[in-house]
């Protein structure tokens, strides 16, 4: 915990030299003894330095108990499912526009059952197109929602 | 009697709105006892569904879903002895010992029965305390409602976090992320950097969905939870007879009132109440002994106050405008969605609807209790579901709830921004919910602290002049120094 803290408070006080940065570029324009739009973001820079340099040096100074030492480690699999579902995530977002909603979600739909420690071909096959066409459908038709159908003339177009 | 609540009574007690409470409860109930999904999740799933239907329906659907949702909890955390949601951990002490000694029936009875007297009482309180306070609200001038606002940013960061210091420092995080975009007194564009899609600000629903859902999906791969079983279990007996509402009668009336009074004071939610009414309830019976190995007055307790804050906690929502728990600021946000800013004025404007809120409250926990008792024992099954369908399904439903608020694909990239956020702060220990909190009061937290400076010509002595904001300043230094005694009190333990 007091190695995360430390790492919190750090990253907190590099944040809030980047907010103060673009603080003083914006304008000022204020009327005498009135709060201009700066004021409240300095404020805030000033409770952001105040209280991460608090947390700073109350982590420094903590002496190492039990709960202390006590740091949460991940096994290298977790580590790596997690890195996948997130980089999956990812791809799925970037794909999305341009490919429309049932083309994308089938895969990252598979993709997550398969995460999740589904093995069997045939359901993650079945599971992720039937979802998929459900939620189009659900939201398209069910709730008016117009969901990405995607980009086809212009994704086509560039390969011809 | 007044126009407005017979108003608000006739549109409570239409169809369509009766229907969407039935709906609202039945997913609540199912969400509330997966371990692994939130009543917060199951709220940010309907998302999407609530944008296209009418208020009073989508707020119908969201309030069963509150309902539903506290009471399901309990169901798992008797039956599998893991609870469905935080609310409900202090029911499996005494729950889970009864489904082991084969009364698993009668527990799930009682504890449906505990949520259903508990709800009832909070809409007690929210029917008759609502209208009053928001009335006195309507007198309170902006430095007023500053340290209001003050006070309940303050009292989440000491009552929902282990650590003072990180809580007001999330709190601050969310505080300087609503300063993107336009500000609220001049309209000056700030931290925009250009971007069209910036200059209202980030919508708190976006970043909500990030900051909850994601985080979950992620630790629900790490846990690989598989919390799922089936209950072999036949459950009978599930209507608790003469003799056991007799024993239930004061842990309930304790439950309720702790529940409803906690519910309305924001941060201290539903796993408090629950464990004070336990320990309250333990306190009090004339057989303790017997609690901690399966006494009813053990599950009735806990589970007559996680709903007694539901109702408690829409009090401070519906008049001030301040979110007591994560559930009610989502409901914030579905309200504002369809332009109905809940605050005093909204019982000034639109009474009709403000009762109308109220009594789809009522109707959402008489739902709840037909529904759980009548459904209990399918309702389980739903505990087989497989995660491998769960958590893909809200994954989708995430982007699709991110998608459908503004039909703009660049609040999905900013849903994964705050995804990616809630991730780094769940790994640092840092709660997320002052930050959720910062984001909903944050834009009326600048606007009344400058418009107060402003008509003051920037004399900070108004704050103390006004006796009503000197109170919650008073009452915000208080929660502050309480917790952080509290924290000493701990080392100190700890060290010893």
């Amino acid at each position: 915990m007091r190695r995360k803290n430390i790492i919190a408070a750090v990253a907190i006080i590099l944040l809030t030299v980047v907010y103060a940065t673009l603080t003083a570029q914006l304008p000022t324009r204020s009327l005498p003894d009135t709060p201009g739009p700066t004021f409240f973001p300095w404020v805030n820079i000033f409770l952001l330095l105040v209280l991460s340099i608090s947390l700073l040096i109350s982590s420094i100074f903590t002496v190492k108990t039990v709960e202390n030492s006590d740091e949460f480690h991940e096994g290298p699999r977790k580590t790596k499912s997690t890195v996948i579902a997130f980089i999956s995530f990812i791809l799925y977002l970037i794909l999305l526009p341009s490919i429309g909603f049932v083309m994308a979600t089938i895969p990252f739909f598979a993709a997550m059952m398969v995460l999740f420690s589904e093995k069997r071909f045939l359901q993650i096959i079945i599971g992720s197109i039937t979802f998929t066409v459900f939620f189009y459908i659900l939201f398209r038709y069910g709730f008016n929602i117009f969901l990405p159908t995607g980009n086809w003339q212009n994704l086509l177009g560039a390969f011809s | 009697m007044n126009p407005d609540i017979l108003i608000g009574i006739s549109q409570a007690t239409g169809i369509i709105v009766l229907f969407s409470s039935c709906i609202g409860v039945l997913i609540g109930l199912t969400v509330g006892m997966i371990p692994g999904l939130t009543i917060s999740t199951g709220i940010i799933v309907l998302l999407p569904i609530t944008f296209v239907l009418p208020p009073d329906v989508s707020i119908a659907l969201l309030l069963g879903l509150y309902v539903g949702g506290m009471t399901g909890g309990s169901f798992s955390a008797i039956l599998l002895n893991i609870p469905g949601t935080p609310s409900a951990s202090a029911t499996a002490i005494d729950g889970y010992p009864l489904a082991v000694r084969g009364d698993a029936g009668r527990a799930l009875g009682i504890a449906i029965t505990a949520s259903f007297i508990g709800g009832v009482v909070s809409f007690l309180f929210l029917l008759f305390i609502a209208p009053i306070l928001a009335n006195f609200a309507l007198h309170f001038r902006t430095e007023d409602m500053f340290s209001i606002l003050l006070f309940g940013l303050t009292i989440i960061c000491s009552f929902a976090t282990k650590s003072l210091i990180k809580g007001l420092l999330s709190a601050v995080i969310g505080l300087s992320i609503v300063t993107i975009g336009q500000d609220p007194v001049m309209g000056t564009q700030r931290f925009t950097f250009g971007q069209v899609n910036l200059m209202a600000g980030i919508h708190f629903l976006t970043a909500m969905i990030g900051l909850f859902a994601i985080p979950q999906l992620i630790s629900n791969i790490n846990s690989n939870n598989n919390a799922k079983g089936r209950v072999k279990e036949k459950l009978s007996s599930i209507i608790p007879n003469r003799l056991d509402f007799k024993k239930i009668r004061s842990p309930i009336a304790i439950g309720s009132t702790i529940g409803a009074f906690l519910g309305t004071l924001p941060g201290a939610g539903g796993p408090i109440a629950a464990f004070i009414s336990y320990d309250y309830a333990k306190r009090l019976s004339k057989n303790p002994e017997e609690f901690n190995k399966g006494a009813i007055e053990g599950v009735a307790a806990p589970e007559s106050a996680n709903n007694a804050v539901t109702g408690g906690a829409l009090i401070p929502m519906m008049t001030l405008g301040i979110p007591g728990d994560p559930v009610t600021a989502i409901l914030i946000g579905a309200l504002i969605v369809h332009g109905l800013a809940p605050g005093p004025l909204m019982f000034l404007e639109r009474a009709d609807f403000a009762y109308g809120v109220i009594f789809s409250f009522f109707w959402a926990n008489i739902f709840n209790f037909c529904i759980a008792i009548l459904s209990v024992k399918y309702l389980v099954k739903v505990l087989a579901t497989p995660t491998y369908l769960l958590m893909p399904c809200l994954a989708v439903l995430c982007v699709i709830g991110s998608f459908a608020l503004r039909n703009n694909f660049f609040d999905v990239y900013i849903m994964l921004i705050f995804g990616l956020i809630g991730i780094f702060m769940k790994w640092l220990d840092m709660p997320i919910v002052p930050l959720l909190l910062a984001l909903v009061l944050g834009s009326q937290f600048e606007e009344n602290l400058r418009v107060a400076l402003t008509a003051s010509q920037g004399d900070v002595s108004v704050f103390v002049n006004s006796p009503i904001s000197l109170s919650f300043i008073i009452l915000s230094l208080i929660s502050v120094i309480w917790s952080l005694r509290t924290a000493r009190k701990k080392k100190r333990s700890i060290r010893a």
